[in-house]
């Protein structure tokens, strides 16, 4: 409940955070209901009706397999859906985690920053590059690998916060009345680090829809069997010329998803500090 | 006059020469900062004692090593540069300084527990009050969260927080300085501690409160028989409320007896120039007599008695360290002159 009031009171009065919020309710329900909306299954095929145009009864075209591009797309937000929670989850588990302990013990943290620093010296593509060229091709591995890259942004976020957070006097009043390091730790300081983590969290989800999609393109993300975003414009971009809405829904998909995600993140950020905000940002 | 009968009843309650152990017992603290691969020590030597009952006024300028002292007795330096050198702190039979993290944990709380400076800070954000009171009751008391709230609103009572059962559910943030500080009160007090430490508790708050807080402070004190040991930097409020004084100045105790004797008799140059630099009340003065110079620093200590650049009386001597008089059997001064100034005090 306190959530929603605060989701609320950060898209007061903003209408393009609002509307791309909107947007991401529409995708969140189609992923989750995407059997019930897709008219077709997303793997099957009409190889008579290969490559025709957006109408009826394939609403956004079929793709040179004559697969409906609709049905593709829908369950390609469901996909959307999965990388980024999982991704979120991964970078927070691990981030979080390693940001909080080197934050709070400083002898590990030096050891455990340097290692995040390494990691943070690659690009974050090449290094999605790397770990993926070694691990298969599965929906897992993928969720694994975005969410390792997202987690050093993370850990450095939380390191940082918990230098301050551990020298609060009511930590110390804390100490004072008995309270042990894992106390400490996940009931007296956690929950003052939730809102930016809430904000960290959106950032992630926008930002492992774009990398999903570089994977997918090259070749190294997803399985091709698998519908997604990335996946319908890795195969067929060979088409753009002949048919080019093969391209265009799934690229617009992916911009809207990710930009709406931008948006909601930055109104959660001056929501919870108001000295980040820039006069664009109340459009 | 609430503060009249506490200081005559506190006491009586101790007597000075019982052989009773003392309740805290700080024997030869030795607490050092580490500045540049380098140990400068900011307390030196200080050993005092804290009996069952009794409220300690410690009294010094910013800087004179008090709350360090009390951070080292609570053992909240760790992860600082600064670091307890030598020394034993005795408390109800341990030695605080050798025991270990769950052995000392399990006195926090429940044997020893602090009210801090500033209320506005010392109470977490995102925890209703009610609840941040029952943390330490079930955590030391093991009750159920049912016991723990009607104990917490008990505890609210006591400190006279108006319309207790409704302000259980706050946040800190919708709570005045006042109240914050209040409720700190409450959670020090919750497990019914031996010894409670105050670091400045009114320092942050304005006249009126910190005269209610002191109040309550004093109260509870008589109703509960708790030690406690009071740091300020403001002669007057340890005058109201404590019946011990100790007088901190770079780091070592300059001065110590009861407060009745203090006033009587100031023994150190230091405590009068800390009394002589309050305005008078009832008369005009046109000049403030207050202790020229700064308190020195730390790695710039003079040689001698660490007052003298300061001191008004300081002679050739006064280069050399100063011995410990005895005034009286508990009045106590570091200075040469120690029985000549104190005939021209009063």
């Amino acid at each position: 409940m306190k959530l929603l009031t605060f989701v609320k009171e950060a898209l007061e009065g903003r209408k393009l955070a609002t509307a791309g919020a909107i947007w991401l309710l529409i995708i969140v329900v189609a992923g989750i209901a995407a059997p019930l909306i897709a008219p077709f299954d997303p793997l099957e095929i009409d190889p008579i009706a290969r490559l025709s145009e957006p109408g009826t009864p394939y609403l956004f075209g079929t793709d040179h397999f004559g697969r409906d591009t609709f049905s593709r797309a829908v369950y390609g937000a469901r996909m959307a859906l999965i990388i980024g929670i999982g991704s979120v989850m991964v970078a927070l588990l691990c981030g979080g985690l390693v940001g909080m302990l080197s934050g709070y013990f400083t002898g590990l943290g030096h050891v455990l920053m340097r290692m995040v620093d390494v990691l943070m010296a690659f690009p974050a593509l090449l290094l999605a590059l790397v770990l993926m060229t070694v691990l298969e091709r599965s929906v897992f591995n993928t969720i694994l690998v975005i969410g390792i890259v997202y987690a050093t942004t993370t850990a450095r976020i939380l390191f940082g916060m918990m230098l301050k957070l551990k020298n609060e006097v009511f930590i110390d009043a804390a100490r004072c009345s008995g309270a042990g390091h894992l106390s400490l730790l996940f009931r007296h300081i956690l929950p003052n680090l939730l809102s930016p983590i809430l904000v960290q969290a959106t950032f992630i989800f926008a930002f492992a829809q774009l990398q999903a999609a570089a994977l997918d393109f090259l070749g190294l993300g997803l399985p091709p069997e698998v519908p997604s975003w990335g996946n319908m414009l890795a195969e067929e971009r060979i088409y753009i010329t002949r048919a080019p809405w093969l391209l265009i829904f799934p690229g617009v998909l992916i911009i809207l998803s990710v930009f709406s995600m931008n948006l909601l993140g930055d109104a959660l950020r001056d929501r919870i500090d108001p000295r980040f905000k820039d006069d664009i940002a109340g459009v | 006059m609430r503060y009249v009968t506490a200081l005559t009843l506190g006491s009586r309650m101790i007597s000075p020469v019982s052989d009773n152990q003392p309740l805290l017992r700080v024997e030869n603290l030795c607490i050092a900062i580490q500045n540049a691969g380098q140990l400068q020590p900011v307390v030196r030597d200080l050993s005092f004692e804290v009996q069952a009952s009794q409220t300690l006024g410690i009294v010094g300028e910013s800087g004179s090593g008090k709350s360090l002292t009390v951070l080292a007795i609570m053992g909240l330096l760790s992860g600082s540069p600064v670091r307890v050198t030598s020394g034993k702190v005795w408390f109800d039979g341990k030695d605080l300084l050798q025991l270990s993290d769950a052995e000392r944990r399990s006195i926090m709380g429940d044997g020893m527990s602090m009210i801090f400076q500033e209320p506005m800070t010392s109470l977490n954000p995102v925890y209703k009050i009610g609840d941040q009171i029952m943390e330490g009751i079930r955590h030391h008391q093991h009750c159920s969260a049912k016991e723990a709230r009607t104990r917490a609103l008990q505890l609210l009572e006591k400190v006279k927080i108006p319309d207790a059962s409704t302000r259980i559910d706050h946040y800190p943030h919708q709570l005045s300085g006042g109240q914050r500080q209040r409720v700190m009160i409450a959670m020090a007090l919750a497990c019914d501690p031996l010894l409670l430490i105050a670091d400045e508790p009114t320092t942050a708050l304005d006249v009126t409160v910190q005269k209610e807080v002191l109040d309550l402070i004093a109260e509870i004190q008589q109703d509960t028989g708790t030690a406690i040991i009071l740091i300020s930097h403001d002669l007057g409020v340890i005058a109201q409320t404590c019946n011990f004084v100790a007088v901190m100045y770079c780091g070592e105790i300059v001065e110590s007896s009861t407060t009745e004797k203090l006033f009587q008799r100031l023994g150190h140059p230091y405590t009068r120039g800390l009394i002589e630099s309050i305005p008078p009340l009832h008369s005009d003065v046109e000049w403030l007599n207050a202790i020229p110079g700064q308190v020195p620093a730390l790695n710039a200590l003079p040689v001698g008695c660490s007052y003298q650049p300061r001191c008004s009386h300081a002679q050739a001597q006064c280069r050399q360290n100063p011995p410990v008089a005895l005034l009286d059997d508990e009045h106590i001064v570091r200075c040469h002159f120690a029985q000549q100034l104190q005939g021209r005090a009063s």
